[in-house]
């Protein structure tokens, strides 16, 4: 350690006495000055170089971009493998740089590297942080920027397209989409004599109900944490919601009657032990409860089958309560940065992600795609897998998407630990929240 | 080139000290002040992006936070729990490994091996360890010792989940106070046991007359240390429970990082970090100030 110290003083100390005798080198001499009759002279000649230099056609600098984003195992070996390889090939002097980061990391990383002046070229964004980013001014308006923007605009879902649009402009373009569909441990229902995946609300309870029954330790449903992702399908399957459909208040909704049913019967899963205690604090394994049988249903999306691999569940739609079979939309979108040198380059990539090709194959990994074709009769993607979640996608809905949204989603998120806890009436707990969010919904 | 020599050895002795002062600078200094001028604006995590200038309003906001004045008796909390266990048992095993002859470098080693875990490691460990209603130590509990007939739900109340975090500040940081009291212990003359023996005291009047009044600097100097690693508590209850649930785990570090990370609060965040410095400043000024004797402090 010592050792280090002293010789990196050392050279340090080297270093500096180089730069004060390179400065003492440098020192101008005043002669110089009378010379400068010669430099006029030269004009002519430096014409003629700048012909030269036209005439000779110039091969495009190499450029690197580089694209941060939270694939899994299995994408980023599609991503990487072959389609930034068939992307380099069509561009021989852009190389993509992919830097796989974690989700709980990613946000993090990313505010930090933007505040260095230093942010990726392109992120693959979860949508939720799209218009938060947009409106702070880090991301480049996409409708702007290409001239075909519209082109690709028209090709996508609307909805998934929509997640993008903040401030009058569209900062991205969907990349993929997915939304949650109820996966059903087989073995515990054939168990507990369930005879099939509960359709409604009622149903869910009552097979809660008979999972109770296998005894200690078994719960029907899991869930780690109280955000928006976790509450939001079952507030709109209630008919509930958390702001007015403009964004302008939460009054009358978050903390509305329909809104309390929702919270209401969570909380007697909880309080009847039908629940997995972990969402009161300390979280929950919910792959590792499903896979060990003790946790009957979750929620979850395409990536499931291809992450979790073979065993004895069923995929079904949502429960159905007063609002419908209503699930939760998810996805990713491609964002370019303020910050990048290479927007050309980077544009041109985005465009490469959303051509058939890189989404069909993006598909065969898990990641649902965006393209409206892809989801026609005959198109080339696995319509038996993603069947059951296009089926679903016609229920489900975006969490609120507003420039607060992370402020928004913890006010709730803690109203609605504090009501399991019980710790707090509903109404104690979700009227101050409905107040503050009401705050950060103002323009 | 006339340059005295004492001249010439203030220049070599400028020029050693140069590169790291500058890193001193660069990278402590800088950052700090830094910090300082953002906690009086409402700062923009984008660069060239105006900020505006809120004078005190983010030490106001501070002083009335609910959640401040929880982040800041958990962190006294566990600065107290921890910084009295670690000294307790830290001494206590620095005494018996003053005794022994054979195996001291191995228990040495043992009792060290925590301090140079990651602490990233050790809290996801930790963690796992408490979870309900199927850690480690629920099974112990339950199903081996039968001490208690139901999990405990560790991680869900402020009381039960602090344990953890206290269990592992105090097991992380045992091995060092020890390695310092060890050789303090070192230091005291074999004659004045001898003489005690002689004079008939016994093993606790020795402890108590003898070896604290002469490892004092020493344990004043790890009350002050240990105080402001205390204070600096962040890693494991950023791991272990994140501050939940319901924000009455925060502690004051953990808290500053979710308001500037999470929600990009960059000027209330620097704002709460230098609530904690003047603490800690206050603390270890009047710790050296009152418990040292005149004859140490110079």
């Amino acid at each position: 350690m010592n050792k280090r110290k002293h010789l990196t003083s050392l050279i340090t100390a080297g270093l500096v006495a180089l730069a004060l005798l390179v400065a003492a080198c440098a020192t101008p001499t005043p002669q110089v000055i009378e010379k400068e009759v010669v430099v006029e002279k030269e004009v002519p000649v430096t014409i003629e170089v700048e012909k030269v230099v036209t005439a000779i056609p110039l091969p495009p600098a190499p450029v690197t971009i580089s694209f941060w984003h939270i694939y899994s195992e299995a994408e980023m070996k599609m991503l990487e493998d072959t389609l930034i390889p068939q992307f380099e090939a069509a561009h021989p002097n852009v190389t993509v740089e992919s830097v796989q980061i974690p989700y709980q990391e990613f946000r993090r990383k990313l505010l930090t590297s933007i505040a260095g002046g230093s942010a990726p070229d392109l992120i693959r964004s979860d949508i939720i942080w799209v218009p938060e980013y947009g409106a702070m001014g880090a991301l480049v308006a996409l409708d702007v920027l290409m001239p075909d923007f519209q082109e690709y605009a028209d090709a996508v879902f609307p909805g998934p397209l929509e997640t993008n649009f903040a401030n009058g402009h569209y900062w991205g373009l969907p990349l993929d989409t997915n939304n949650l569909v109820m996966v059903y441990n087989k073995a515990m229902f054939a168990a507990a004599g369930i005879s099939g995946p509960p359709k409604t609300i009622e149903e869910f309870l009552a097979a809660c109900e008979k999972i109770k029954t296998l005894g200690e330790g078994k719960y029907c449903y899991a869930k780690g944490d109280t955000s928006a992702w976790s509450m939001n399908p079952w507030i709109w399957r209630f008919g509930g919601d958390i702001t007015d459909p403009g964004y302008t208040t939460a009054t009358g909704y978050l903390n509305g009657p329909q809104t309390k049913a929702a919270y209401e019967f969570l909380k007697n899963l909880i309080d009847q032990g039908y629940m997995h205690p972990g969402i009161l604090g300390g979280g929950v394994d919910e792959w590792g409860g499903f896979g060990n049988d003790e946790i009957a249903m979750i929620f979850e999306g395409p990536w499931f089958p291809t992450i979790f691999g073979a065993g004895e569940y069923g995929l079904a739609l949502s429960p159905a309560g007063p609002g419908g079979p209503a699930s939760v939309v998810g996805g990713e979108d491609i964002v370019m940065f303020e910050q990048s040198r290479h927007k050309e380059e980077a544009a041109e990539f985005i465009r490469f992600m959303l051509s058939e090709d890189s989404q069909v194959a993006m598909a065969s990994v898990g990641q649902m795609p965006v393209l409206k074709t892809l989801a026609d009769p005959g198109s080339p993607i696995d319509l038996d897998f993603y069947g059951i979640f296009l089926e679903q996608a016609k229920t489900a809905r975006a969490r609120t998407p507003h420039p607060n949204f992370t402020k928004i989603e913890e006010i709730y998120s803690l109203a609605g630990l504090s009501y399991f806890l019980g710790e707090k009436s509903f109404d104690e707990a979700f009227n101050p929240a409905v107040e503050k969010i009401n705050a950060l919904l103002a323009p | 080139m006339n340059i005295s020599l004492r001249k010439q050895r203030i220049l070599y002795a400028f020029i050693f000290i140069l590169p790291g002062l500058l890193l001193y600078l660069m990278f402590v200094i800088y950052p700090i002040l830094k910090a300082f001028q953002m906690s009086f604006y409402e700062w923009s995590i984008m660069p060239g992006k105006p900020n505006e200038w809120v004078g005190i309003g983010n030490y106001i906001r501070a002083f009335n936070d609910p959640v401040v004045r929880i982040s800041l008796r958990n962190t006294f909390m566990y600065t107290l729990v921890t910084v009295t266990g670690q000294l307790i048992l830290a001494l206590i095993a620095a005494l018996l490994m003053n005794y022994i002859i054979r195996g001291r470098t191995f228990f040495r080693t043992i009792y060290y091996l925590p301090v140079i875990t990651s602490w990233v490691v050790v809290s996801l460990l930790f963690k796992y360890l408490f979870q309900s209603p199927k850690g480690v130590l629920n099974h112990i509990l339950v199903n081996v010792l039968h001490l208690i007939a139901e999990p405990i739900p560790w991680l869900r109340y402020p009381s039960t989940a602090f344990i953890p975090i206290d269990a592992l500040g105090i097991w992380k940081g045992i091995g060092w106070g020890m390695v310092i009291f060890l050789a303090a212990l070192q230091t005291i003359p074999n004659e004045l046991y001898e003489a005690a023996a002689i004079d008939g005291a016994n093993a606790w009047q020795r402890l108590i007359k003898i070896t604290l009044p002469l490892i004092r600097p020493t344990i004043v100097f790890l009350l002050v240390v240990l105080m402001i690693g205390g204070f600096n508590v962040f890693i494991s209850v950023v791991l272990i429970t994140d501050g939940g649930p319901l924000q009455r785990t925060e502690v004051i570090l953990s808290y500053m990082y979710h308001q500037a990370f999470d929600f990009l609060d960059f000027g209330y965040g620097a704002a709460i970090s230098f609530f904690l410095a003047a603490i800690i400043i206050t603390l270890s000024f009047l710790q050296i100030r009152f418990l040292r004797r005149p004859a140490e402090t110079s």
